[in-house]
């Protein structure tokens, strides 16, 4: 089991590698802000999977985390794990990973930086969540559906206009 | 949890579904009917479909801003305020006349949800959202617990959702080149965008999340430079079945693909 601790901090200190080179890309004048990323990051397991918003939205393979830990061969253990929060100069970025059959499903970023937290309502549920295999929107129980732009004869087949005449 | 009804009107050469989530009152139902009436009035001012609009008659007249509808001077300093964050990404003068079709769409959906306002406040709503060609402005009231559940077409497989999205109170565009009709044309070199490509934007009003799923369908998925500046949520960009997610000003996706390999 510590193995695989250690195997997830060595993969959260990637990601913390990874966010602080996303976030030198941005420009002087905010970075004046900014604290070091920090990299003393640890996992922590968590005893039941996370249900976040992310875990039951459309992807099958987020949910299946069971209550005993299993490790398989890739040495993951299924389930959700949260790492401590690291200091970026947009503020603490939290990351959640889920594990399902062994593999890594899923990367949340559940605690999102933000300069004013005004937009903390929005962002605390607003990150697209892929869906594995393609859905059909019925089945996926969406309320609305975006796209690239239509036109009103587009409109007839499109996935809105069944919604909508399901709601006439 | 009450019921939600949805009432589907034409509007810009495409169609808005206004979603309620209330009971059908009178009260509503002028709320819907004000909200589509500005819709349609902005269509009036703004359409380059039209000669007599105000956009056609400042490019074909020779007027001055001045001349015409206030709004169209409120839309062309936005426009130019974008174009500058984005680096030219966005640009509405890049045939050489004022054509901000790719910026009015959410702008006005935003203004004619307002129509709602007091009925969110005193709770008599609910929840609405506002969908026109699929950009959508999501409002919740306050005293509502309602979560938008949102589908984002998948660019190429008709029917089938690329990704989903939970929204309370905000905005969701999608950009692209993918659904019948849509084009995209890079403003910086004047040539149509290939495709397929999809980027969707959340953000906190329509006008914005619009303006810049348009500015990262323009970036195309190789370049996200522009985003940690843009004001926006978070969003997911698609092109040739590669995607990329970003959310608080950092790309989470790039994680993900690392990680799974």
């Amino acid at each position: 089991m510590k193995k695989i601790v250690y195997a997830l901090m060595a993969t959260v200190t990637g990601l913390v590698l990874l966010f602080s080179y996303r976030t030198s890309t941005v420009p002087e004048s905010t970075s004046a802000l900014a604290d070091a990323p920090s990299s003393d990051v640890a996992m922590v397991p968590k005893t039941t999977p996370s249900p976040s918003a992310s875990a039951s939205s459309g992807s099958s393979s987020t949910s299946s985390g069971s209550s005993s830990a299993q490790t398989s061969s890739s040495g993951l253990t299924d389930g959700a794990f949260t790492g401590q929060a690291a200091n970026t100069r947009f503020g603490p970025v939290q990351v959640q990973i889920t594990v399902s059959g062994g593999a890594i499903t899923d990367v949340q970023v559940p605690q999102y930086p933000s300069e004013s937290g005004r937009d903390q309502q929005i962002n605390s549920r607003a990150l697209p969540v892929l869906v594995k295999e393609t859905v059909q929107a019925q089945s996926a129980e969406v309320d609305m559906v975006s796209g690239a732009t239509y036109t009103s004869t587009g409109y007839r087949t499109s996935l809105q206009s069944a919604l909508d005449q399901a709601r006439a | 949890m009450t019921a939600a009804f949805t009432v589907v009107e034409p509007v810009m050469g495409t169609v808005a579904s206004i979603t309620v989530v209330s009971e059908r009152t009178e009260r509503v139902e002028r709320a819907i009917a004000a909200c589509v009436a500005r819709l349609r009035d902005d269509e009036r001012v703004f359409s380059t479909y039209r000669d007599d609009s105000d956009i056609s008659r400042l490019r074909d007249e020779g007027l001055e801003l001045g001349d015409v509808d206030p709004r169209v001077a409120e839309v062309a300093a936005d426009c130019r305020d974008l174009r500058e964050r984005s680096g030219g990404r966005f640009d509405a003068h890049w045939r050489g006349w004022f054509d901000p079709t790719g910026y009015v769409k959410g702008w006005s959906t935003d203004a004619a949800t307002r129509a709602f306002d007091e009925l969110l406040a005193d709770g008599e709503v609910e929840a609405v959202g506002v969908n026109v060609g699929g950009d959508m402005r999501l409002r919740t009231a306050a005293t509502s617990d309602h979560v938008w559940r949102i589908g984002i077409a998948h660019p190429t497989h008709e029917g089938e959702l690329l990704a989903t999205v939970e929204v309370v109170d905000g905005a969701v565009a999608t950009s692209g080149t993918s659904e019948r009709g849509a084009h995209l044309v890079d403003p910086r070199t004047g040539v149509h965008l290939a495709g397929p490509v999809s980027a969707t934007v959340i953000a906190d009003d329509l006008t914005t999340a619009d303006a810049w799923a348009t500015v990262a369908a323009i970036a195309g998925i190789d370049d996200l430079d522009w985003m940690p500046v843009a004001p926006v949520a978070s969003g997911i960009v698609w092109e040739h079945g590669r995607t990329r997610r970003f959310a608080g000003r950092v790309e989470v996706s790039a994680f993900h693909d690392a990680l799974v390999g």
